[in-house]
């Protein structure tokens, strides 16, 4: 994520882990595939928002 | 484990500030084995049946004792960890509290120190990388034990020993061994007295608050640090009496990357910590050492640094500089703390590694700062270099990273040098272009 | 001194594209624009042979580099000289990994090219000297490619006042002070207000202008992008794990998901294990079609793009980002989700 930043990335949602962007194998199926709902809702709010510089998109805790 | 008088005098008179303390410092100018061991106008002789005596432990089925000094053709393979020589008194009254002493802040106002000694343990333990240290040619000023007169354990598991037990034992028998060999020097008059004052005296004399924030690689078994004896895995920051390092209240039980390990040696005598004495009063007030661990995943990581960072600026420092150990993985924390000091307006300067690549073309830093920029090269880890053939090997008989003889030419990467790009900033290797 | 110039086929005089897939070849002495470098570098040195190889062969032959490479080596050559390629990509990508190959092996080489040439991120620790963007320049070129030449010949530096570009090799070096005490002056002088006082330079990147934001997303087409490396389980258009010089597209606009065993990650830089458990943790269609039915978004984009982030050059990189931006604007897409590992 800080790469992403540093990178110019504009709009950036931080996941899990590097293997796993838009998953989590830690919590269990529904858990996970709930997880990717809001990574993905997040990562839509994020591109109808203006931005100037690099920004981060937290998605938060359930 | 007794306690001596030691122990109890000056204990806590000190007021609102750290412990002073003062390191008789005896010099080791040469080294050997003998009948018994002694400690005479700076030759240390070693008894190597009483020194293996005292490293000996059920999980260790053979110990076996030998020298290696600085100009021989000697080469140390397998290193593990190194220790220097100091006690406080007879027994060790203190030193290495929670391994050798018993678990409590150091006291006692005085430390022998055997200086240009080192007790050093070498063979095979999982998870440790190879690392290499020539007592002579290109390669020996690049390691701290180039220069010292090593004392090298070497030992064979007992038959069915857990790597654990094994482990625990070698921690055990090289500091227990240290101590004893300082303990030679308890009657000899000192070469130099250094004392060092007490962090946090209060002083209106306008100049900045400088501490060092000291990560530690905690990834479990065989890669972890231990403080006041307890392993530092799953700890938390702490701020730390600096003179408790000196005693030996930071011990290592890391063995991964060789090039960017932090011995039981640099602890005792950080090189940033030094650096900060030596300039205290003149350019700086020394305001201490914090550390904290290096946490496996990337949210623990961010907690972590973002906490280390306030417990700096609560302390009260002007600036830091922050030190790491380990790969790229561990420039994460670095970067992250120092991005959070300066954030809070506390200058930071990290210590890093290069990982540019053979050539050294390659991008430097793995994860860098985003906010903060001063950063100090420690030099390139991926450089290779030729180490020309030696006479004797100590640790073990093939280096299995080039898969040779140990006593071979071989090329290795500086990464496989012990401590050669020392996060606490031993090293006088750096980075330039070759323009 | 003895030197090699490494030049394409058509300085060579051989032929222009209908002979860029002409092997190498050497000539004794100085070709084309390498005359006008020999004149330059005066009698001290020489121009014992020059190398030409059509620009195809070199940079898509395989093994051409080492045939080369062995051609020039034979001449026992005191530095090698590669170029001048101007904007010739195919050209500058010869030139560079020609350089960077006998630099590798010891033999100093100095690349000449336009700072835009993608083999100026190629050229390894060679020495590259900037040239103007077009044949049309060659003679300040060649003038200033033979100053550096000169310079390195004597011993002496090339720095960017000599026209240097791409990358300086970094090498260890054992200086007066440890590090510790570096350290410390670092942090006083950073307290005396020097907030340029480094000994790591930071990277610089590209500024990025961020893309107007999305005004209705239920009118939007969406994408699906990656460089997370999932591919189709037999890997049919050969992905690589590491270093891409390619990316891909799959289809999947009659798919609602992406079932293990099917897809998988051929990433080289991490345990793809828990990507080959369930391929959704890289491109996350099951989501995605939910959001689609659902209307929130306008449609999902009928193919996923992908390639692998792994030890990319930037120049590579930096062309999938230019290419993938072009063909989704072509599709309709207004949007794209990058899962980035």
């Amino acid at each position: 994520m800080s790469i992403a930043s540093r990178v110019g990335a504009p709009r950036i949602v931080p996941t899990k882990g590097i293997p796993y962007p838009a998953g989590d194998p830690s919590v269990g199926t529904n858990e996970e595939r709930a997880w990717r709902r809001r990574l993905l809702e997040r990562a839509l709010e994020a591109v109808c928002t203006p931005v100037s510089k690099p920004t981060v998109f937290e998605v938060e805790a359930a | 484990m007794r306690l001596s008088e030691n122990d109890e005098v000056g204990a806590g008179n000190w007021g609102r500030r750290g412990r002073p303390l003062t390191r008789l410092v005896h010099e080791v100018t040469a080294l050997c084995l003998g009948e018994e061991t002694a400690y005479r106008e700076g030759r240390l002789t070693v008894s190597a049946p009483e020194a293996a005596a005292i490293v000996a432990a059920p999980a260790l089925a053979e110990v076996r004792v030998s020298c290696a000094s600085p100009g021989e053709p000697v080469r140390i393979v397998k290193l593990l960890d190194a220790v220097e020589p100091r006690t406080k008194g007879r027994g060790g009254a203190g030193i290495f509290p929670g391994i050798l002493s018993p678990r409590r802040p150091t006291r006692g106002p005085e430390t022998h120190v055997l200086r240009g000694a080192a007790v050093v343990a070498a063979g095979f333990l999982p998870r440790a990388q190879e690392a290499v240290v020539d007592m002579s040619g290109p390669a020996a000023p690049l390691s701290p034990l180039g220069a010292t007169h090593n004392v090298v354990v070497e030992f064979t598991p007992a038959p069915g020993a857990d790597w654990e037990d094994v482990d625990t034992a070698l921690r055990q028998g090289i500091i227990a061994l240290a101590a004893r060999l300082a303990e030679a020097a308890l009657e000899a008059p000192a070469d130099a007295v250094e004392t060092l004052p007490g962090v946090g005296e209060q002083a209106d004399d306008g100049l900045p608050r400088v501490g060092v924030l000291t990560n530690l690689q905690t990834q479990g078994k065989f890669k972890q640090p231990f403080v006041y004896g307890r392993s530092f895995t799953d700890s938390f920051t702490t701020l730390i009496d600096p003179n408790d390092l000196d005693d030996g209240a930071v011990v290592s039980g890391q063995f991964g990357h060789p090039g960017l390990k932090n011995s039981t040696l640099l602890y005792q005598n950080h090189p940033i910590v030094e650096a900060m004495r030596r300039r205290h009063g003149s350019e700086l007030r020394f305001a201490g050492v914090v550390l904290s661990p290096e946490p496996v995943d990337q949210a623990a990581k961010e907690f972590m640094s973002a906490h280390a960072a306030r417990v700096c600026a609560l302390a009260g420092w002007d600036a830091a500089v922050v030190t790491k150990e380990g790969g790229g993985n561990a420039d994460a924390d670095m970067s992250l703390a120092m991005d959070a000091l300066e954030e809070m307006g506390v200058p930071a300067v990290g210590l890093f590694a290069e990982m540019a690549g053979r050539d050294g073309t390659g991008p430097s830093i793995v994860v860098p700062p985003m906010r903060a920029t001063a950063m100090v090269s420690t030099g390139n880890y991926d450089e290779r270099l030729v180490l020309p053939a030696v006479e004797r090997a100590l640790g073990a008989e093939r280096i299995d990273l080039v898969d040779q003889a140990a006593t071979d030419e071989i090329e290795i990467p500086m990464a496989a040098v012990y401590c050669s790009l020392s996060p606490l900033g031993w090293g006088r290797s750096t980075c330039r272009e070759a323009a | 001194m003895r030197i090699v110039h490494y030049i394409n086929q058509f300085f060579a005089g051989v032929g222009g594209e209908d002979a860029a897939g002409t092997p190498p070849s050497r000539t004794d002495g100085a070709v084309g624009p390498g005359r006008r470098l020999a004149t330059l570098l005066g009698d001290d040195h020489e121009v014992v042979a020059t190398v030409s190889c059509g620009d195809d062969h070199a940079t898509s032959a395989a093994g051409a580099i080492d045939e080369i490479v062995s051609l020039i080596r034979a001449e026992q050559p005191d530095l090698v000289v590669a170029g001048p390629a101007f904007t010739s990509g195919r050209y500058g990508l010869a030139c560079a990994r020609v350089a960077a190959a006998l630099v590798a092996e010891g033999v100093p080489a100095v690349a000449a090219m336009h700072d835009e040439n993608p083999g100026v991120e190629e050229a390894g620790a060679a020495v590259v000297v900037r040239s103007g963007a077009v044949a049309r320049e060659m003679g300040p070129s060649i003038d200033r490619l033979a100053a550096a030449v000169a310079r390195l010949l004597a011993g002496e530096t090339v720095g960017e006042a000599d026209g240097r570009i791409g990358k300086v090799p970094r090498r260890n070096v054992l200086v007066e002070k440890p590090a510790a005490e570096r350290a410390v002056d670092l942090v006083l002088a950073r307290l005396g207000g020097d907030r340029s006082a480094t000994e790591v330079p930071l990277p610089r990147f590209d500024p990025v202008t961020p893309a107007a934001p999305v005004d209705d997303l239920s009118k939007t087409m969406v994408a699906l992008v990656t460089e997370g490396a999932l591919v189709p389980d037999e890997n049919p258009d050969r992905l690589e794990s590491a270093r891409a010089t390619k990316w891909l597209r799959y289809r999947i606009q009659d798919r609602d998901s992406l079932p293990a065993g099917e897809f998988r990650s051929v990433h080289g830089g991490f345990s793809t294990v828990w990507a080959n458990e369930d391929p959704h943790r890289i491109v996350p269609l099951d989501v995605a079609r939910e959001l689609e039915r659902e209307g929130l978004i306008g449609g999902l984009h009928d193919e996923y793009l992908v390639t692998v982030g792994n030890g990319t050059s930037v120049a590579d990189a930096r062309r999938f980002g230019v290419e993938w931006a072009a063909d989704l604007r072509r599709s309709g897409a207004r949007a794209a989700i990058l899962t980035a590992t």
